[in-house]
């Protein structure tokens, strides 16, 4: 089980259906995985039953009950198909089956990147592939960044990240990620700013300024 | 102090009958009971009237497509209302845009059919009646600050730190009256039988 998660602000957003495409796919990510934040989010759903209790009786137009009849079919919708592999189904439909046919575009040899197609304004969303043992130039972010570990795991100076974790840094985070060296580590990363590496190597090499 | 938890049963008893018996009897009724307020909840998070009106229906023909995976148990059926509204509400907005979420990515229907609950479905629904029961008296009893924090959240998707620019008050403060709100709510989830019972005298 995860052990860092979204804030709860991040969480009820996501219930009450008020995120963006890139954030929402994300928390949906982590709370497809973490029994903690399904039993939140179900308790933020029912805030929203209650939202709907206390609201106002609305006027409907005095055909739409009937125009909603006519419309009424036989066919029961199918249950729900369970989730397999090892792809989050929230990003089912973006990638490959097989993780290991993702075509990376590469930005150097410790980190490979994926954009995901969201249309989202706000946000750009992209999986990221640091190879394995390898460490990334010293960075901070021009704004927000949220990530979701996939696969693999790996560490900067505030802590150590595993499959399912949830970590969201912002510019006043400074560090050095490094992956963990049995495997390469994929993360899924929604930023509002590309990054901005701080170092005097990163200024040469830095793969994310555009 | 109250000893009957029941919230609204006759319409999780309605979409028992939506679903086992396909009865449109109990869809009317269903219809004319809880239409106007879903109808009131599209308005108040953004629809014009003629989006609303188009919400409502979109979202009691998922009722009638949907009715058999409903389980009370696991939500009551005002809940299991807001999460349809919810996911058509995504899937209307987006429905212009090029993209290709769909809420039914994003939301997880609940694992468990009606039928692996046979063991004692009786005592789960009382206790999901319970939870909501509670829900509805801690929502009533959060002070008008604590409120509007929430609905800002859930009828306008603001973030603390738009609320805290809206209401021209400090991010801190935005944060930790969400909180205070929460840490209440917090209890629920470990689904104690003696706190919730609790909570429930604290607020008598």
């Amino acid at each position: 089980m995860a052990s860092y998660h979204p804030n709860d602000e991040l969480l009820m957003r996501f219930s009450a259906g008020m995120l963006s495409n890139a954030l929402g796919v994300l928390v949906a990510c982590h709370v497809e995985r973490c029994p903690h934040c399904q039993e939140k989010t179900r308790i933020y759903e029912q805030f929203g039953g209650e939202l709907i209790a206390e609201s106002d009786d609305a006027e409907l137009p005095a055909d739409l009950l009937d125009k909603t009849l006519a419309r009424l079919s036989d066919e029961a919708e199918p249950a729900p198909v369970k989730v397999s592999g090892n792809v989050p189904r929230p990003l089912q439909r973006f990638l490959p089956d097989d993780v290991s046919q993702i075509p990376w575009k590469g930005m150097s040899k410790a980190i490979k990147e994926f954009r995901l197609p969201f249309g989202d304004d706000e946000f750009d969303a992209r999986l990221y592939k640091i190879a394995a043992g390898k460490q990334l130039p010293e960075h901070t972010h021009r704004g927000r960044e949220f990530t979701l570990v996939l696969s693999g795991s790996f560490s900067d100076n505030a802590g150590a990240y595993h499959a399912g974790d949830f970590v969201l840094a912002d510019t006043s985070v400074m560090h050095r990620p490094r992956a963990h060296a049995e495997q390469d580590c994929i993360c899924f990363a929604v930023l509002d700013a590309p990054l901005k590496f701080t170092g005097w190597f990163g200024a040469l090499v830095n793969p994310f300024m555009r | 102090m109250s000893t009957h938890f029941a919230v609204e049963p006759a319409l999780e008893m309605l979409l028992i009958a939506i679903a086992q018996q396909r009865d449109q009897a109990a869809f009317r009724q269903l219809f004319n009971a809880v239409g106007g307020r879903l109808k009131g909840y599209a308005v108040k998070s953004g629809a014009n009237d003629k989006d609303a009106d188009e919400l409502v229906q979109e979202t009691m023909l998922l009722v009638w497509r949907k009715a058999h995976l409903y389980d009370p148990t696991q939500a009551s059926a005002l809940t299991w209302l807001f999460t349809l509204l919810r996911n058509k509400r995504v899937d209307l907005l987006r429905r212009n845009k090029h993209n290709l979420i769909s809420a039914d990515d994003l939301y997880l229907e609940p694992e468990s059919a009606q039928s692996e609950h046979d063991a004692e479905p009786l005592q789960q629904e009382i206790e999901s009646d319970r939870n909501q029961h509670i829900v509805r008296n801690l929502l009533q009893h959060l002070p008008t600050e604590q409120r509007i924090i929430l609905y800002k959240v859930y009828f306008e998707g603001k973030s603390h730190s738009e609320i805290s620019d809206e209401l021209a008050l400090p991010l801190g403060t935005v944060k930790s009256r969400l909180r205070l709100a929460l840490s209440k709510f917090e209890v629920l989830a470990r689904q104690h039988f003696l706190w919730l019972l609790i909570i429930q005298m604290t607020n008598y």
